[in-house]
């Protein structure tokens, strides 16, 4: 082809083209008048109403608040709002839960932690139209300052916690947006599992996008009971102790050496050398211990590099570590141990029972039974029991966690209690430093403690001598340098003493009856997890 | 004679056509004197002395039976009232009482190496007094690690009832230097409750099947079957009339209670028996002890003398 016939044929597709496009303009414009007609018709609308609308002055959303001024006006607490208060004239800030427009009113729902409380906006005296509008387009989340007065209600109203007053809402201001679109719904987070099958179109959210929303998921009616009944556990702790003479102490997180043995210890480097994360503060402890603190306690963090993913392993976790000094039997430690478990379970029954109901409407499971004082097992009676349900298993082998389990069901079948010791285990399961029994080589001083079946708590009377330790630890073919540092500190003379450490996220999962210990651990740390 | 004299109703000279198909005797009547005689010459004794004899049997007999009888009355009349230790004593009169010999693998079944606990489960608003008297007997004839729990179920109980299994033993600590476990946990149940080995025996509800449960380790259960049935009666009596019956009930078992008593120390047989455990606990327990008729006063002193309702004592409305 030639250029000039290319371009006769372009010419005449232009021509054509061209034609089209005349009709296509025209009747574009048409619809663009239209559209301006329309515009300026909904404009003078717009115009019309918004002269109209007496209540403009009644809501809007805020400017940021910069602290530009420190009103005196009482915000009232959602779990505050009872019949006493009907009638009056209040004020609240707090989060649209959800809200749910219906021609000339909208109900929206207020949510403080876990209590919420239904709202109401409906064209009237002191709500336009607009106004009914505004409140229904408010994001979920978002949160606003709403004043209202608080009316009794006929009906209970079911779904929120406050169920006798409803708020009539006279203002509403906008203090914070949220995003319109959620990553997840809080409605959805808190379904009780099974609950939101495929069939009936309901979602539930799993656990890795929980996880990775965990600012969301923890508004959640679900976690916020959690983590409140996770302080008190702390705080019960913490007050036991202190009642009975424990002092609490710090111990360092960066150590030299493995504290035990060597193996799951993560590695930091250290300026030019290297240094790990403390596996437990044991170490530490015992030095306390050896320095006439006498009865001593910590809170803190503790790192596990295993890498084993169940629902039960959390390679960094809070450890709530117990040790003390006794006068003639190890047991006064157990007893020590135990009573301070007992009147943390005690605490969290009566102080705490709107929370563990609240967990229990999402994961339900039976209340967490307790002996006082706690039943202590012997492990030889703990083999026997497993042996005549019909477990094959010797007398010096340790506990496999199905078998754990089992002896859990064997003692809470007879004994009705979630929670014992299980008392003189296998000597060749214990750690180098632990104390053998006097009276059978075979077995030791030490004890593990059992919640729901599941271990929570290791403990042992340790060696205080270090001539015992370094046999012990050679017969381990423990590397003695690595361990000179613990073992010299028992070189200066070193009371009898016994202790434990339990970890937290797993004594609030197993006295709650959950299932997962990340539902327990605010920013959980796995092996595959390192975010949020 | 002071007899009246009745003419004979046939002639004595009647002639009788015997069959010849049967053997003859001698007439005995006839002949009665020379018989006697040849019974004496053959080194017999004579039916008269025969029965002079079992007549002085009988007296003796009746004599020994008194005698047990005082002797059961002795033990609890001569128990002191205040200036004796009653627990003292009550231990020699224990071994006389459950000489029964028992073997708890034989009752129980085999040791497989864990310490035999009995788990009972009570509601702390009405201990079972009669298993608390029992235990003190089981302590007596074996070595019991006796501990109290309290279930979370409950949320408090009196002091009295958390040491009314006596003080802590000494080697509590080493749980394999006993041949029984006693654990009495309180809890939250409607009906006293016993778990022994959860895989081969379903629970045992009820203070009374506890009680014959308990009772049997002692091994001193009545061997003749009238008295082991009159003691159930007992105790069922003692369960479902006094502890759980209403006013009037309990005033009919204190009025069984007192005329069985009058014809006996004791509510069955000559000794103390779980009838008479079960019976005063619950008269005990319901309080009605002052105002039961005279021979229940008289019977649960005692008991009481007895010294195995000591442990109680502190738990009594």
């Amino acid at each position: 082809m030639t250029k000039e016939e290319v371009k006769g044929a372009n010419e005449a597709e232009q021509q054509a083209q061209s034609k089209k496009a005349l009709k296509k303009q025209q009747k574009e414009a048409e619809k663009a008048a239209k559209k301006a007609e329309k515009q300026a018709k909904l404009a003078a609308e717009q115009q019309s109403t918004e002269e109209d609308d007496f209540a403009k002055d009644r809501y809007g959303v805020s400017p940021m608040v910069q602290s530009q001024q420190k009103l005196d006006r009482v915000l009232v607490r959602i779990q505050e709002l009872t019949p006493k208060k009907a009638d009056q004239l209040i004020w609240v800030r707090a989060r649209i839960h959800t809200s749910r427009a219906k021609g000339k009113q909208c109900f929206l729902v207020l949510r403080q932690q876990q209590f919420n409380v239904q709202a109401l906006v409906a064209v009237g005296d002191c709500a336009s139209k607009q106004m009914v509008k505004f409140a229904a387009n408010i994001t979920k989340e978002s949160i606003v300052d709403v004043e209202a007065m608080v009316r009794t209600v006929d009906q209970k109203i079911e779904s929120c916690s406050q169920q006798d007053v409803e708020l009539h809402v006279e203002r509403i201001f906008v203090i914070s947006q949220a995003e319109p679109r959620l990553p997840l719904q809080l409605e959805d987070a808190v379904r009780p599992e099974g609950e939101g099958d495929e069939q009936d179109g309901r979602a539930t959210v799993n656990q890795d996008t929980k996880l990775d929303n965990r600012v969301i998921d923890l508004r959640t009616t679900t976690s916020q009971a959690i983590f409140r009944l996770q302080s008190g556990v702390c705080q019960l702790f913490r007050d036991t102790l202190t009642n009975k003479g424990f002092v609490e102490i710090q111990t360092p997180k960066i150590i030299s050496a493995a504290s035990e043995g060597g193996a799951n210890v993560f590695t930091v480097s250290y300026f030019k050398t290297s240094a790990y994360l403390a596996q437990s503060p044991q170490l530490y402890k015992q030095m306390c211990i050896c320095a006439d603190f006498d009865k001593v306690f910590c809170v803190g963090p503790v790192f596990r590099a295993e890498d084993s993913n169940t629902h039960r392993h959390l390679t960094e976790f809070v450890g709530l570590d117990i040790e003390m000094a006794f006068n003639y039997h190890y047991h006064e430690v157990i007893d020590s141990i135990t009573d301070t478990m007992v009147q943390i379970f005690k605490g969290l029954r009566d102080r705490f029972q709107t929370e563990i109901q609240t967990v229990n409407k999402q994961f339900p499971s039976e209340p967490f039974k307790f002996l006082e004082p706690t039943l202590r097992l012997e492990y030889k009676e703990g083999v026997a029991m497993l042996r005549a349900a019909g477990v094959e298993m010797g007398d010096e082998d340790d506990l496999s966690t199905p078998n754990e389990k089992l002896l859990g069901r064997l003692v809470k079948e007879k004994y009705d209690t979630d929670f014992y010791v299980l008392d003189k285990y296998p000597l060749s399961v214990r750690p180098f430093y632990t104390m053998p029994d006097p009276n059978n080589p075979k077995y030791s001083n030490s004890y593990d403690m059992f919640m729901r079946g599941e271990e929570i708590l290791s403990g042992a009377q340790r060696i205080h001598d270090a001539q015992l330790l370094t046999e012990r630890a050679q017969h381990h073919n423990i590397d003695l340098e690595k361990i000179k540092s613990y073992i010299d500190s028992f070189r200066y003379g070193a009371p009898p003493h016994a202790g434990g450490g339990i970890g937290l996220e797993r004594v609030t999962m197993l006295y709650l009856g959950l299932h997962n210990v990340r539902q327990t651990s605010m920013f959980p740390r796995d092996p595959k997890r390192l975010t949020p | 004679m002071p007899m009246y004299q009745v003419k004979p109703t046939s002639g004595s000279d009647i002639k009788i056509d015997l069959p010849t198909c049967m053997y003859k005797l001698p007439n005995i009547h006839a002949q009665g004197g020379s018989y006697n005689e040849h019974a004496l010459q053959n080194g017999e004794v004579d039916p008269a002395l025969q029965a002079l004899e079992a007549r002085q049997d009988e007296i003796l007999r009746r004599l020994y039976e008194l005698k047990a009888a005082v002797d059961g009355l002795a033990k609890t009349v001569t128990t002191p009232d205040a200036d004796l230790d009653a627990t003292t004593l009550s231990q020699g009169s224990t071994a006389s009482v459950f000489t029964g010999t028992t073997d708890l693998d034989s009752l129980l079944g085999k040791d497989l190496g864990a310490l035999r606990d009995i788990v009972i489960n009570a509601n702390p608003t009405r201990p079972p007094l009669s298993l608390l008297v029992l235990h003190g007997l089981l302590c007596q004839k074996y070595r019991v690690l006796s501990s109290v729990h309290v279930h979370s179920s409950v949320s408090s109980v009196p002091p009295q009832l958390l040491s009314c299994l006596g003080p802590r033993h000494a080697d509590s600590y080493a749980r394999h230097h006993f041949q029984l476990g006693f654990t009495l946990i309180w809890k939250d149940v409607p009906h006293v409750q016993m778990k022994f080995s959860t895989q081969k025996m379903c629970p045992i509800e009820g203070e009374a099947s506890v009680a014959r449960f308990l009772f049997r380790l002692l091994a001193a259960e009545p061997r003749d079957a009238a008295a082991a049935t009159q003691v159930d009666g007992w105790i069922d009596t003692a369960v479902f009339q006094m502890a759980e019956g209403s006013a009037k009930e309990r005033a009919a078992v204190l009025r069984a209670l007192n005329s069985a008593l009058g014809r006996g120390s004791w509510l069955v047989g000559q000794e103390l028996s779980l009838a008479d455990i079960v019976c005063a606990s619950s008269v005990l327990q319901t309080g009605s002890a002052s105002s039961a008729p005279p021979n229940v006063q008289r019977w649960l002193k005692c008991c009481e003398n007895l010294g195995y309702f000591s442990c109680i004592s502190p738990l009594l409305p």
